[in-house]
């Protein structure tokens, strides 16, 4: 349930910026009142501990912030701002009377407005390489015209819906500015409750204080993935949670999955968990069970709509929730803090939330009906990029729960690597792995021997300068593609090549795809007549992994060095085949 | 019930509500602005379920003329 903005009036008050790790600055500019939504915002960062810091532009200001270098806005440098301009203020007079004009007169007009917000959005960039969204436009319900509305040349709601096309075919291309869909949000919670004329005419609110608080909780779904905060895995009981009933004591065909009303609230939910599958969203069971009855179910059962294929960790067993929970964090390696526990049993709710405070822990209610609004409320999967990797990730995950089974069914390591037929392709540096090669530089926390965080501009940097060398890794296997999983990026100067950044995602960890990169990086120097190749470890909390690797493949520390004598043989790992791009 | 319109009042501009008489007005009450005048005037119409005119809403001067308001929309105060 979602608070009154009162409420958040009086919370806001006792809210001082404490010493969060994560701290997010954000400016709003509108072109109506939405006094509330700053002290909204503040208090639902306050309740994820993030630090906030405001600017407010004044009141229908958001031009002159803009288009001025010296405004407010740019001097507080937001790291995300929002702009949010209503129909009336962008449509002016024609909000009212559109037919006043022809047809070829509005479109006319459409394309000036949307060059004035186009202008503002080059403008905002030139000065501000930070975050921008903007909402796009509502169409309202009315028509002059009435029910003939829609058969006229380039109508009222045509126009509308034609800026926001245009606004969003410009933005598509552009990574650091989003569109927030408004209209959507609008449609979401009724014009009529948006709008409320008496709050337009006392005070300019185009947004009743009602929606406030649920409008400022629609933007910190843009806040959220730049923290990194957002949800990466949703770990889910069975009984009363996929399927209705018990099924260790209603038996397979006892429980409710499909046919009753109740069976298909259960598939409706379950269908919508698999569109987030699909969208890189990981899938776990963690369930008090027998594990044979519980697996039957998931296998064949026809109206089950997730299998097992599905999920990357399963734990079916009469453990503890709570320990279970850390089997699961451990074996698909993913922290507490990106985890969802979906869960109809208070108890164990209570459980998780006491033990993991930093699990989102959903308090789901008795009736199935309502699970999946609940899912579809949570903003916290947003991501505000989305590689091949992301897509395929739970495929990924479930490849690797097979590749851990094969592990236990051979005798040793070295058995293991020989059928694994793992295949490591070198690939060039180009625009579909550069997103993903700065995405893994701000993700790999293990298996990193530098640790250096770059965002996609840092990337293109060095791929356009010749003085460095950015390549990834593609690394794939009996059971799958891994996706590119390794990276690096090597500094050339005066014919000395330094590895500025070695990383390897720990999904690959430990299979020799390590020595692999770092072999072909060597060879290429050799061809290449470089002098000397060096290599640096800067030590973290977490990067232990990588610890010994320079060593072990035979670097010599000297200061704050480690170097390769370049007249050895390069050695590759037997049991991978390589490939370079 | 007039007491309950005072806790109201002050909610609203965070004050105690042994600070709210009849004579409390944006005069001497220094978080009584324009927007959390609008803020109790939403608090009051989802509390006592009713929908304020924007004439009786503009022409607010003090809390004894909320309270006239409310009576007018047949609210209750045993005073």
């Amino acid at each position: 349930m979602e608070k009154k903005l009162s409420e958040y009036l009086s919370l806001a008050k006792n809210i001082n910026i404490s010493k969060n790790e994560k701290k997010i600055k954000v400016g709003i500019l509108g072109s109506f009142t939405l006094n509330g939504l700053d002290e909204c915002l503040k208090v639902k960062c306050s309740e994820q501990n993030i630090d906030y810091e405001s600017y407010i532009g004044n009141y229908n200001q958001y031009n002159q912030e803009i288009l001025n270098s010296e405004s407010g806005l740019y001097k507080f440098e937001p790291d995300i701002t929002f702009l949010i301009i209503d129909n009336r203020t962008i449509l002016g007079d024609l909000f009212h009377n559109p037919y006043s004009v022809s047809d070829k007169k509005r479109r006319e007009i459409v394309d000036e407005k949307f060059g004035e917000i186009k202008n503002l959005i080059e403008i905002f960039q030139e000065k501000l390489n930070k975050k921008l969204v903007i909402c796009n436009f509502h169409i309202p319900y009315f028509s002059s015209i009435g029910i003939i509305e829609n058969k006229s040349d380039f109508g009222f709601h045509e126009m509308i819906n034609e800026l926001n096309k245009k606004l969003v075919n410009f933005v598509k291309v552009k990574n650091s500015i989003f569109i927030f869909d408004y209209n959507q949000f609008v449609v979401k919670h009724g014009e009529k409750n948006i709008f409320n004329y008496k709050q337009f005419f006392l005070g300019d609110i185009k947004i009743a204080f009602d929606y406030i608080p649920f409008f400022a909780n629609d933007l910190i779904g843009y806040i959220k993935p730049i923290l990194g905060l957002n949800k990466k895995c949703i770990v889910l009981d069975l009984d009363n949670t996929l399927w209705g009933g018990i099924v260790g004591e209603d038996g397979f065909d006892g429980i409710e999955l499909g046919h009753s009303s109740n069976g298909k609230a259960f598939v409706e939910f379950q269908k919508q968990l698999l569109s987030l599958w699909q969208q890189g969203i990981i899938l776990a069971i963690n369930s008090k069970n027998n594990l044979d009855d519980a697996i039957k179910v998931i296998k064949e059962h026809p109206d089950m709509i997730l299998r097992e294929k599905h999920f990357a960790s399963i734990k079916i067993n009469w453990n503890d929730k709570a320990q279970n929970l850390v089997d699961i964090s451990e074996e698909i390696n993913i922290g507490f803090n990106s985890m969802v526990f979906f869960d109809d049993d208070k108890l164990n709710q209570e459980r998780i939330r006491n033990e993991f405070p930093e699990v989102l822990t959903i308090d789901l209610p008795k009736d199935p009906s309502q699970y999946t609004e609940i899912l579809t409320d949570l903003n916290d999967f947003n991501v505000l990029q989305n590689t091949e990797e992301d897509s395929k990730r739970g495929e990924m995950y479930a490849q690797q729960r097979q590749r851990n089974q094969f592990k236990e069914t051979v005798s040793n390591l070295e058995q293991f690597l020989n059928q694994l037929e793992i295949k490591v392709k070198i690939k060039k540096s180009n625009e579909f792995t550069i997103p993903r090669i700065s995405q893994l530089t701000l993700k790999t926390n293990q298996f990193n021997l530098t640790t250096r965080r770059y965002q996609e501009e840092d990337i293109k940097k060095f791929v356009n300068d010749d003085n460095y060398l950015v390549g990834c890794a593609q690394v794939t296997d009996k059971f799958g593609d891994n996706g590119i999983t390794g990276a690096f990026i090597v500094k050339k100067e005066n014919n000395i090549w330094t590895l500025d950044t070695f990383l390897l995602s720990c999904r690959v960890m430990g299979r020799g795809v390590e020595d692999a990169i770092l072999s072909h990086i060597i060879d290429d120097a050799k061809r290449n007549n470089v002098k000397e190749v060096k290599a640096e470890f800067i030590h973290t909390a977490k990067n232990k992994p990588a610890e010994n690797f320079l060593k072990d493949f035979g670097f010599i520390k000297q200061e704050n060095y480690w170097n390769y004598k370049l007249n050895n043989d390069v050695e590759y790992p037997n049991h991978l085949e390589m490939e370079v791009e | 019930m007039s007491k309950e319109v005072y806790g109201i009042v002050a909610k609203v501009f965070s004050i105690s509500e042994s600070d709210v008489n009849d004579s409390s007005s944006p005069e001497n009450i220094e978080s009584w602005d324009s927007f959390n005048g609008l803020i109790l005037v939403d608090e009051l119409e989802s509390h006592y379920n009713i929908k304020f005119t924007i004439s009786e809403i503009t022409n607010v001067k003090n809390v004894a003329d909320i309270k006239k308001h409310l009576k007018n929309h047949n609210v209750e105060l045993n005073e």
